[in-house]
Order: structure tokens, then C-alpha cells, then sequence
């Protein structure tokens, strides 16, 4: 299944596909650089498409379908563009929190799929690349990725 | 800014240094740290270099060659690429051929260099000359082995204890020295068969562990911190002789990053009583202090908060040593080997585009791999795979 069928076939989200980054608002396009945009297989803005069925909940931002030149399936690019710094810490791993219970119910058609968890920084960035909350969220299955998601064109293991 | 700029010698294609209060030089190995620092010594004192040369019997005959092979050691006669190579200091030109040729008249010494051999300068525990070394060996290995050697044997005499001592580092340096390196044993002077020597053992007994049963670090750390010794007269007046430049070459060798931390902040002391230092590092430790001593600065953090950092003592004369550094001059400097270049990454963002600089010269490189590693096994160890 393609990311962009998983997304139609999945009814809290299925007219919120965009091809490209069209799901990504225009001042949070900048923050996502794919080596090869033809290959990008579409976007959907997870926050606004749930924002009236959990109006409180912890949602995650959005997710970006991606052909590496060296995989058969698409892959998923969960993105959160925050503010980086260590108050923000708990608000963001609340998220993914929320994301990951989201896949295996509501979002199960798109937990198939190889993906990462990317949280990309809106402004500047208080932590460094040894931090030891960096190492939290990589056990977490949280990358912390500066300002900008570059998206290669073949993915490392 | 002082600045030095370089194009076309050794490893380097192109450097511009501005340097700060505090210049820290990271790169890869063999990307030209070393020449680069060993050239602002030459910039700054080539003719107490040349005089101290000349002293000690060596004749490089006008030849830019053989006086490479001298200063920088044996076989970096190869550095020079003729027309290639040009040096820039404080905005004008250098020959350096013209060095070579003609001798300098002799000035005080202004800058101190504590290179990265500094273990070879201990033989059996004690200082070893100038003249024990051999013609190809880097002149700044043998200059700062004199240096020790004078040091210990004519500043101490007769003491018998060279750590701790009441009126060398201020007491809460001592303290963090002795937790953090030393452990509970002193630094001492003993004879072994009419031979001086410098030995480890705990106070008050005559236990003595030679320097060949010595930590790897203890071993590292004595010259550095004879080294300190001579930056750091045990008078009134804060810095040595004419000495305004510091070089030291990679600070953290066999030290545990607890021991680094002392040895940062004394390099903290060295920027406060006015020594403008330089720096070459492989270890990231050293650039996240400098990363968090920018930040504390640009957020009005007090001088607490730097204390912390290294878990110093928050003292009166501590507070007053983080105020001072806090108003320095930081800059950082990164030597690419893929294109032979300098790049300034001063500002250590950690979100730069720029991988060069957002990886801090590669000094975090290996942990934002690692952390890439296990975050993406982590995201999908649970996914539903499609049948």
C-alpha cells in the first residue's frame, strides 16, 4: 500500500492528503529538504485533520511520505516543527505519545509503514547532538533534527 | 581582532584565524592545528625562536628548509609549497623565507606553548633539556621541556612537595586537583640513588610510586600542570615575564572528562588574568563549555551557574574568575579536511544547516549517529508490518 492510499483508507484523515508539502503551512515548508522532491508522496497536517475529534489531545504535527531511491515502500516522516528547548521536552514527548497510541488504533493502516519520528526545531535550539535529553528521545524513538529535515535520497539503515 | 591567515601550507588550502580571548581549533587529525598554532608562535616571537635556536647550537644556514625542519621537526621542510604559500598576519604579509634568511634581534618571549607531546618531556620522572632531544625533534617539545626543567629545579629547589603548594593555583583549584587527578596522594621530589626525580605518594609517608607506575593521566597531566605553574608565578603579579599568548594542544589527553573540567576552568584562570589562549581539541566537553558560557552570557546567567558547570566552589574568587571570562572574547574554528579550509563556527548552533557546524567539527558527529542508530530502531521495533 502507498502512503497515499493509507491515508485515504483511514477515515479520521482521508480527505486531508496533499500532494508534495502542500499539507505543510507555507512558513514550515523551509524546515523540510527531500534530495529528490518527485519523490516526496504527498503530506497531511495531523493536527488540523484531528483538531475538532480531540480538541485537547497532544497532536502531532504532520506526516510526509517519502520513495527512498533504495526501498520498495514508501516511508513516513512524522514531523512536530517546535520550539526547542527544555521546557518544551515534556509538551513534545507528550506528542509522540499521543501519535504512537493513534497508530495502533485510529492510524493503524499507516503504522505499517517505515518511518521516523523527526522533531524539527522552529527556532533556535538548546540542546546539543550529545545531550543527554537527545539520548532520551532516541529511546523514545524521537530524533531531534536542528531546523531543517534533510531527506536522503537513499535511507541509511 | 589579531587574525592570521594562511593559504597553501601542509594540509591547509586556505585558514583565516580572527582570534578571541579564548580560540579553540578542532578538525580532524592532520588538518593543520598544529602548524597553524606553531605558526602564530613564529608570528609573535621569531626572534626569541631564532635566539633560543641559535643558543642551543642549531644552524639552519639562512635556509627556509632546514630551519622548517627545526621549528616544526624533522621533514616539514615539505609544508612550504614556494609561490604557493602565503601568510598573513594582522593584515600584512609575511616572508617567511625572509625569516629563514635573516636573524631577528632577540625579544622577550610573549607567547607559551604546551604542545600535545608534552608527555616525552618527563624522562624517568624529571624534566628532560633542550639538549636531550634531537635536532628533528618540534621546537616547542623541546622549549617547554626546558621550561620545566628550569622550573623545577630552580623555583622549587629545595621543596620537597610541588602538589599541592600553598602558593601555587588558589585553594580551591588545589582542591578540585587533588579530588579529580591526584586522588589522595602528592606530587614530591625524591632522590633514587643521588638522581632527582618526581614521584607520587600520599602525604606524610614515604611511599613513593615512581612515573612509570603513574595513571596514563598523571603521567599526561604533570607537565600540563607545571605548565600552569610557570603561566602562574606564585607573586602579586597575575601572568609571567612578558607572556600574553597561551597555546595548548589538545587539553583533555588521558584525562576523564571530570578531569578535563578542572583543567578548563584553569584555562578559565589563564583568560581571566588577561593570557590570550589557544586552544586545539578532540573533545566535545571542551565545546560545550564554550556553547554554555556563550548562552549563560547572552541569558544575564550569573557567575553561579558557570561554577556549576565545572562543580566548582562557589567562592568569592571563583565568582569573580566566571565574571571576568563571562565578558571574554570565545571563538571557535573549524579545520575541514574535505576542502582544506577554516570555517568560523563560533556560534555552536547546534540547529545550523551546515553539518560542519551543527556537528561541531565532526566532534559530534558520532553521537548524533548513534542517536539517528537507536531513535529509528526505537520508531519502528513496534510497527505493524503490511502482509
Amino acid at each position: 500500500m502507498t502512503f497515499k492510499n493509507a491515508v485515504r483508507n483511514t477515515p479520521q484523515l482521508k480527505e486531508t492528503w496533499r500532494p508534495g508539502l502542500g499539507a505543510l503551512r507555507a512558513q514550515d515548508r523551509p524546515h523540510v529538504d527531500p534530495s529528490d522532491p518527485r519523490q516526496l508522496k504527498g503530506s497531511v497536517d495531523v493536527d488540523s485533520a484531528l483538531q475538532k475529534k480531540e480538541p485537547n489531545a497532544h497532536r502531532w504535527d504532520f506526516a510526509i511520505g517519502y520513495r527512498h531511491a533504495n526501498r520498495r515502500g514508501d516511508c513516513i516522516y512524522w514531523v512536530e516543527i517546535h520550539t526547542a528547548n527544555d521546557k518544551e521536552v515534556k509538551v513534545v514527548l507528550n506528542k509522540l505519545r499521543w501519535l504512537r497510541n493513534w497508530l495502533v488504533g485510529s492510524g493503524s493502516l499507516l503504522d505499517q509503514f517505515e518511518r521516523d519520528f523527526v522533531w524539527i526545531s522552529s527556532g533556535a535550539t538548546s540542546f546539543t547532538l550529545g545531550a543527554p535529553q537527545v539520548k532520551q528521545f532516541a529511546e523514545l524513538g524521537l530524533q531531534h533534527k536542528g531546523r531543517v529535515l534533510r531527506i536522503p535520497s537513499e535511507r541509511q539503515p | 581582532m589579531t587574525t592570521l591567515k594562511i593559504q597553501n601550507l601542509g594540509q591547509i588550502k586556505k585558514a583565516k584565524l580572527s582570534f578571541g580571548d579564548l580560540t579553540v581549533l578542532v578538525g580532524p587529525q592532520a588538518t593543520g592545528k598544529s602548524i597553524a598554532l606553531q605558526l602564530l608562535k613564529l608570528m609573535v616571537d621569531a626572534g626569541q625562536v631564532q635566539h633560543e635556536m641559535a643558543k642551543y647550537g642549531l644552524d639552519w644556514e639562512h635556509s627556509l628548509p632546514d630551519f622548517l625542519d627545526i621549528y616544526f621537526g624533522e621533514g616539514m621542510r615539505f609544508i612550504w609549497q614556494g609561490e604557493r604559500t602565503s601568510i598573513e598576519w594582522e593584515g600584512m604579509p609575511v616572508d617567511l623565507p625572509q625569516i629563514a634568511k635573516r636573524k631577528r634581534p632577540n625579544k622577550d618571549e610573549t607567547l607559551f606553548y604546551i604542545p600535545a607531546q608534552r608527555v616525552l618531556t618527563l624522562r624517568d620522572g624529571w624534566p628532560r633539556p633542550f639538549t636531550d632531544y634531537t635536532p628533528g625533534d618540534p621546537f616547542a617539545v623541546r622549549e617547554f621541556s626546558e621550561k620545566l626543567r628550569v622550573l623545577v629545579e630552580q623555583e622549587f629547589g629545595a621543596s620537597v612537595d610541588l602538589f599541592p603548594q600553598e602558593r601555587r593555583l588558589k585553594r580551591e583549584f588545589r582542591d578540585l586537583l587533588q579530588h579529580h587527578v591526584f586522588s589522595s596522594f602528592h606530587l614530591k621530589v625524591d632522590k633514587f640513588r643521588s638522581q632527582k626525580r618526581l614521584v607520587l605518594g600520599p602525604e606524610g609517608t614515604r611511599v613513593s610510586l615512581p612515573y612509570m607506575v603513574w595513571s596514563a593521566g598523571q603521567r599526561e597531566f604533570v607537565p600540563l600542570l607545571l605548565g600552569f605553574y610557570w603561566l602562574m608565578p606564585p607573586t602579586k603579579v597575575s601572568t609571567r615575564d612578558k607572556i600574553s599568548w597561551v597555546v595548548l594542544e589538545e587539553l583533555e589527553m588521558g584525562l576523564h572528562p571530570r578531569a578535563i573540567a578542572v583543567v578548563l576552568l584553569l584555562v578559565l584562570e589563564l583568560v581571566a588574568r588577561g593570557y590570550r589562549v589557544c586552544l586545539s581539541t578532540h573533545s566535545p566537553q571542551v565545546l560545550d563549555a564554550i556553547w554554555a558560557l556563550k548562552h549563560l552570557r547572552a541569558n544575564g546567567a550569573d557567575a553561579h551557574a558557570v561554577l556549576d558547570i565545572f562543580e566548582a566552589e562557589n567562592t568569592q574568587s571563583m565568582r569573580k574568575l566566571a565574571d571576568t571570562v563571562m565578558k571574554k572574547v570565545l571563538k571557535v574554528f573549524y579545520f575541514d579536511r574535505e576542502t582544506g579550509k577554516t570555517r568560523d563556527i563560533s556560534k555552536l548552533d547546534p540547529s545550523a544547516e551546515d553539518e560542519g557546524h551543527s556537528g561541531w567539527g565532526g566532534l559530534a558527529e558520532f553521537s548524533g549517529r548513534a542517536n539517528r542508530a537507536v531513535a529509528r530502531s526505537a520508531a519502528n521495533a513496534e510497527r505493524r508490518i503490511s502482509k
